[in-house]
């Protein structure tokens, strides 16, 4: 049986029981139930996936689709959704990541008949989006936004890119996507070159794998569609869509697929939308999608991200940490670990533990891992008695260990992805300690004493 | 960083941030709070410092 997201929820209840939260009770996701019931849970440092059975659509009635949310929040889950253990969801995931990030699983095409997301097709004046629980997520939010992914075909080659972008409702048919990936502009720019509409499909819904696996760090001419089999660890299953036939192929185990075409030229006003930094993306100008199908399962579930949290985090961090671990490694085969942290929000900082030979070990390590991800800005290199995965520990590293005068290091000019106050600018912070000059030793109880003392043997737990 | 600017919504008062690419622009603002459409000429408060 091909994986699905239901397919993924049932395992988090029979592996992770306590992950697995259901709410009820009606929601209306376009007045924040949805995301006040999330941040009421992230207060409290709770973050289960959370399945809200009874949403509304953006028609204010009953939608009849479920909502699952946080879905990533946890890296066990990510763990989980890779079938990686999940008593490793630390770098061995993230090494796990880059690993089958090299690989390829080639797709098979099914029947139309055999595709679960075929089970109910809406055209025409039926394919109108507001009859999706969309999800509106801040307060000055411009409108209810669909998270998830958007596939689309490259007219020379035929490969199909995917990649996370955001959809505005704009009422009727229409659609506000804001496209902002090299990958996507590319194959956008060539259809507006031709003065031809783009075709564009926005998947709300598959197995977590599926997801993880589009966020590869892919050279543009491979093929999404094989990069996200090897995540899910079989051939994706692949089906004609209802617009275009088999020219363009779209994931027949998804949940819910909506199918359209940007047309040349059109542009709708989207954004202020609450983002992955945390701040508000400002309102600004991206390209109009006019809808042409809406397909789904009979028992759809439809998937949201709780942007600017710590789902949308490990979506950064994961995919990242095992690439920089690789790539400075096999410059300088010195590295321990490697992790973005959630203050980061998984994409702006990078921790690096360094078995350090020589002074200027540290920064090398940093300047490595600054040419493997745009996204960082902050770059801290520790030594590798320092867990990368505590922040506590690498704060106190910068704090002992940093001169700020020989071992911060300022990189300017250089184009960063993310709009915060560092503009385009970077930081490699050398905070491991120094072995050119006399300096004092960390402290420790012997090795000898650990071993022999049995804490269970002198306090009752 | 990219340059932004604030505006007051000249409906409902409410301020909402825009891309600076829509400062002196054709394009009609919307605000979120009350979905008026509106040119940043016709906003009684911009805030545009940089």
């Amino acid at each position: 049986m091909a994986k699905d997201l239901k397919h993924f929820l049932d395992s988090v209840k029979k592996e992770l029981p306590d992950d697995y939260v259901e709410v009820t009770r009606p929601v209306n996701p376009d007045n924040y139930d949805v995301t006040a019931i999330l941040e009421h849970l992230t207060q409290k440092n709770q973050f289960p996936m959370v399945v809200f059975k009874n949403p509304s659509n953006l028609q204010g009635k009953e939608a009849g689709i479920p909502i699952v949310s946080n879905v990533f929040a946890r890296r066990e889950r990510c763990a989980l959704a890779l079938d990686w253990p999940v008593d490793q969801p630390n770098l061995p995931l993230s090494l796990e990541y880059a690993r089958l990030e090299r690989e390829n699983v080639a797709p098979v095409e099914i029947k139309k008949g055999e595709a679960p997301v075929k089970e109910i097709i809406l055209q025409g004046k039926e394919a109108d989006p507001s009859i999706l629980p969309g999800v509106r997520h801040y307060e000055m939010d411009l409108s209810p936004v669909f998270t998830m992914t958007l596939v689309m075909k490259d007219p020379d080659t035929g490969i199909y890119d995917i990649t996370f972008a955001k959809a505005f409702y704009k009422g009727s048919q229409r659609l506000g996507i804001s496209i902002h990936t090299p990958h996507l502009e590319r194959i956008k720019n060539k259809y507006e070159e031709r003065n031809q509409p783009a075709p564009v499909v926005i998947i709300l819904g598959h197995h977590p794998a599926f997801f993880l696996g589009s966020l590869a760090l892919s050279p543009y001419d491979s093929d999404d569609y094989a990069t996200v089999g090897s995540f899910l660890r079989e051939p994706l299953r692949l089906v004609e869509s209802e617009t275009w036939g088999k020219d363009f192929l779209v994931p027949a185990d998804a949940e819910i697929l909506i199918e359209g075409v940007i047309p040349p030229g059109e542009i709708e006003i989207v954004d202020p939308f609450g983002e992955v930094t945390r701040h508000y993306q400002a309102q600004c100008i991206r390209q109009a999608m006019d809808v042409t199908a809406i397909t789904r399962r009979k028992d759809a579930i439809m998937q949201d991200i709780f942007s600017g949290h710590e789902g949308h985090w490990n979506l950064g961090a994961i995919p990242k940490e095992g690439s920089i671990y690789n790539a400075v490694n096999k410059r300088y085969g010195n590295v321990k670990a490697v992790h973005m942290p959630h203050s980061g929000i998984g994409r702006l900082a990078c921790y690096i533990s360094i078995n350090k030979k020589k002074e200027g070990d540290g920064k090398l390590a940093g300047m490595a891992a600054l040419l493997e991800s745009w996204t960082i800005q902050v770059v801290v290199v520790v030594d590798d008695n320092i867990d990368v995965f505590n922040e506590k520990e690498v704060v106190w590293a910068m704090l002992a260990m940093v001169d700020p005068k020989r071992d911060v290091t300022m990189v300017d000019n250089v184009y960063t992805m993310f709009t915060t106050a560092m503009g385009h600018n970077k930081i490699i912070i050398d905070a491991t300690k120094p072995l050119d000059r006399a300096f004092p030793k960390l402290l420790n109880v012997p090795e000898s004493a650990m071993r022999r003392i049995k804490l269970d043997e002198w306090i009752n737990q | 960083m990219e340059r932004i600017f604030w505006v007051e919504c000249p409906k409902c008062s409410d301020c909402f941030c825009c891309d600076y690419e829509l400062r002196h622009s054709k394009y009609k603002l919307i605000c979120p709070f009350c979905s008026e459409q509106f040119l940043d000429s016709e906003s009684p408060e911009i805030d545009e410092r940089l």
